[in-house]
């Protein structure tokens, strides 16, 4: 287990911490981290929870202690699968993974990551989708394989799979391909994969 | 309508309503006391041992029939129901339907107290427990029963025991907001009871908190934990899953804020206390209210009373233990007693 | 009957035996299949993962397309593009930023149970797939967040279980129906892959499946395509083919094998479906 605490640390003051985190959480995902019980079920499901540094309730209960540094810096925000047992089975009904994916963007926009592998393969997926509006297997596999370093990954199913033919070099892409670029341009959202 | 002895009649016959049914006779008047099933005692019947002295209920329930068989004044109605009720005058004519001998009668009510007690929430809701799935997940009555056959020496002895609190209460999510009070005690004494039949058997009891807030709880509680090495792990579980012919509980220990697994042969579910959908049938028969789940609804100053001439005691107005429904059925019981005494 | 038909960005190539076998499935139910026009990625796990407002754009364009075509509902046979279509749904609608309607999305698993019924199914069945004991396999999105799949049990499913026994299988009771996959991680972090789906295929070898139905080309894939890399990690041979559940009934409408795109699977069903009688 990873001690999630620095060496130097210090009592929190509970009476100097404000709750602004909570606040923007609330108004931003909706989700209102004081109806928590804090009685674990979301983290005793979680699927990953057992490799996670901060299990879903830690999250929770992070929010309210205005731990944006910890949330943002945090591993297991990248490696949360989004399959929803947490908030499927909390009694109160808090949308962790709503959480954890507007803590992640913020984490992606400040260029944070404790996964690079991770974060290299949605920029990937995303360049793909902002290319042709729609992802294309093989070569964002090649690609992902070949910017991460590992050339040789899964060549032998790869192989397996293109004989097989569920590997195509190319596919099908969207044809108003100014919608889809639009949507990347967008101010409302400031990208950091740049104008397209 | 002057030398009548004044009747009240108690619906259910569980601690609260014998109770009543007794004090009121003794005091002098006449109780009708019906009960729908072929024996009296309600949930008590079903359940082995008790809190906080390891009490059989039995004991208890022997004790009462006692009482009851001294009492003549207490006329007892078993395998009946009450099918209506309507006003009559500074009372009700109530009818009674007798199931075994498929025949109804009318008796004149001058008070009407009603004890019917509660029941336990239907818990397959929660699939993620496997409730009605798994065979060996069970509810806290269901377990009563297991217990009484491994006391009387039968059934398989279990290696590893489960228990969980709060299933179904305490959830807004997929159940009923608020706390059943009762369970945390129970699942103290469950827990207890099988480390006394087996002392080398695992039992966990997984929680969010312990309510114990009654005379000699908490120390019985403790007992539990330290005397009889009950492991308490705070954390409410996720799943149920199956692994090796075995039941695997998967939940988070969040005083060390990990996940843990135990494997185990039963779990055990302490589901919410509801009230039995007749008892809302009859609040309205009686001109008494209930909330928004079904518990009668009291008067404000007067706790067991909600109407002019009913009153109620036990679980049907929320979850209680024995004695408490015992003191609620005497309190209705002294409502009764001074509305007949009024001139 | 027509339908808005989302197919998702797999059925080029990864899922193609998928989108195939659906197809075969709707003609033979006398269902038109009207592919949304244009449609485009639905973001995956990607966009929502670090950019909340893509993803509500990516999917608003195509709910607006199903919405041109005339449609009041779309049906799409991935879990994921269901997912991310349908909260965007929801989301559009409470954010009262959209006019009118909003197409209701349904997984093709809700939209064959619900809309077009077991029995209409069952009627089509020429060739059951008796023997044949099946862990069906939900995963997670099919009916989780329940707020917004709004479609069966997200503990204890039973549509995949009804349609596998509405064609004559026998379904086993295990654990394991909604437990994750893995799900988008297959190659950014596959040892979370090894894991979780590795669990999966553990709890149906001791539930006495045969084989594992999925509804999902993320599920399919990592428990087909991972399955030799577990058995390794696990020392333990499970041999389980992972079949798409349309590919079951595609069989049992008496659509030959190779249509139904079996072929395409790496770890082999054809020995299984022979001894059945299924091919």
């Amino acid at each position: 287990m990873r001690d999630p605490m620095n060496p130097d640390y210090r009592p929190m003051r509970l009476d100097e911490i404000d709750d602004s985190l909570q606040k923007e959480i609330r108004e931003k995902c909706g989700v209102d981290v004081e109806m928590c019980m804090e009685c674990g079920k979301c983290s005793g499901g979680c699927s990953n929870g057992h490799v996670f540094d901060y299990t879903p309730r830690k999250v929770v209960q992070l929010v309210k202690l205005n731990a944006e540094d910890t949330l943002i810096n945090m591993d297991a925000l990248w490696i949360c699968l989004s399959c929803h047992l947490c908030s499927d089975r909390c009694p109160s009904g808090i949308d962790t993974p709503r959480i954890l994916d507007y803590m992640r963007e913020k984490a992606y926009r400040k260029g944070v990551t404790t996964r690079p592998k991770i974060r290299l393969f949605h920029e990937l997926m995303l360049s793909s989708v902002q290319k042709s509006g729609r992802i294309s297997e093989l070569p964002l596999i090649f690609k992902y394989n070949w910017m991460s370093g590992q050339y040789m990954k899964d060549a032998i199913l790869g192989l397996k799979l293109l004989l097989k033919g569920k590997l195509s070099f190319h596919s099908p892409g969207v044809k108003a391909k100014e919608d889809i670029r639009r949507m990347f341009s967008g101010s409302s959202a400031k990208r950091t994969w740049g104008e397209p | 309508m002057g030398n009548r002895t004044k009747t009240a009649v108690v619906i259910g016959a569980g601690p609260a309503g014998i109770e009543a049914a007794l004090k009121i006779a003794q005091a002098g008047f006449r109780a009708i006391l019906v009960e729908k099933e072929a024996e009296l005692g309600g949930t008590l019947k079903q359940l082995c041992s008790s809190f906080p002295r390891w009490e059989d209920p039995q004991e208890l329930l022997d004790s009462k029939i006692l009482e009851l068989q001294a009492c003549p004044e207490v006329a007892i109605r078993k395998n009946t129901v009450v099918t209506a009720g309507t006003p009559n005058g500074n009372g009700y004519i109530v009818t009674l339907s007798d199931a075994l001998n498929a025949q109804s009668d009318e008796v004149l009510a001058d008070a009407i107290v009603l004890a019917t007690g509660f029941e336990l929430m239907d818990i397959s809701i929660y699939g993620e427990y496997g409730y009605g799935v798994y065979p060996d997940v069970l509810n806290a009555l269901e377990f009563e029963a297991t217990l009484k056959e491994w006391k009387l020496g039968k059934g398989k002895p279990p290696k590893g025991v489960a228990l969980f609190k709060c299933v179904g209460s305490r959830d807004r999510s997929k159940g009923n907001p608020y706390c059943s009070k009762i369970c945390c005690m129970y699942t103290a004494k469950q827990a207890g009871m099988v480390k006394e039949l087996f002392p080398e058997a695992k039992v966990y009891v997984f929680y969010m908190d312990y309510r114990a807030a009654g005379k000699e709880y908490e120390e019985f509680v403790r007992e539990v934990i330290e005397k009889r090495h009950v492991r308490y792990v705070r954390g409410r579980p996720s799943k149920v899953l199956c692994e090796d012919g075995r039941l695997l509980v998967r939940a988070e220990d969040t005083l060390l804020g990990l996940p843990v697994e135990v494997l185990v042969d039963i779990v055990v579910l302490a589901p919410a206390v509801v009230p039995r959908p007749t008892t809302r049938r009859l609040a309205q028969m009686f001109g008494a209210k209930t909330d928004e789940y079904g518990f009668i609804e009291p008067d404000r100053f007067n706790p067991v009373q909600t109407a002019a001439r009913t009153f109620f005691a036990g679980g049907c107005g929320f979850a209680v233990e024995t004695p408490l429904a015992q003191q609620q059925g005497a309190a209705a019981a002294a409502n009764v007693i001074a509305l007949f005494r009024l001139k | 009957m027509n339908i808005a038909y989302f197919p998702g960005c797999s059925v080029h190539a990864m899922a193609s035996e998928y989108d195939r076998s659906t197809r075969l499935v709707c003609n033979s139910l006398e269902v038109h299949l009207e592919e949304v026009t244009d449609w485009n990625c639905c973001g995956a796990s990607a966009a929502h993962s670090v950019d909340h407002v893509l993803a509500l754009e990516l999917n608003g364009r195509n709910l607006a397309a199903a919405r041109r075509m005339g449609f009041d509902k779309i049906t799409t046979p991935c879990a994921g593009c269901f997912n991310r279509l349908k909260t965007a749904g929801f989301e559009l609608k409470s954010s009262g930023l959209v006019k009118g309607d909003i197409p209701d999305v349904m997984h093709l698993l809700q939209f064959l149970t619900e809309q077009i019924g077991l029995d209409k199914i069952a009627a089509s069945v020429t060739r059951s797939a008796r023997s044949l004991k099946l862990a069906a396999y939900y995963g997670c999105l099919i009916t989780r967040p329940r707020k917004i799949a709004g479609f069966d049990d997200p503990e204890q499913p039973g549509s995949m279980d009804r349609i596998l026994r509405a064609i004559g299988a026998e379904t086993v009771k295990w654990s394991h129906k909604t437990e994750c996959c893995g799900g988008a991680f297959a190659a950014s972090e596959t040892s979370i892959v090894i894991d979780l789906a590795g669990q999966v295929l553990e709890a149906a070898r001791q539930a006495g499946a045969q084989a594992i139905v999925v509804a999902c080309p993320m599920c399919q894939a990592n428990l087909d395509t991972r399955q030799k890399s577990i058995e390794k990690d696990r020392g333990i041979i499970y041999g389980l083919p992972i079949i798409y559940f349309t590919q079951l009934i595609a069989l049992a409408f008496g659509h030959p094998v190779r249509e139904a795109g079996l072929r395409r699977l790496l770890v082999s069903p054809l020995p299984l479906l022979k001894k059945s009688g299924l091919a």
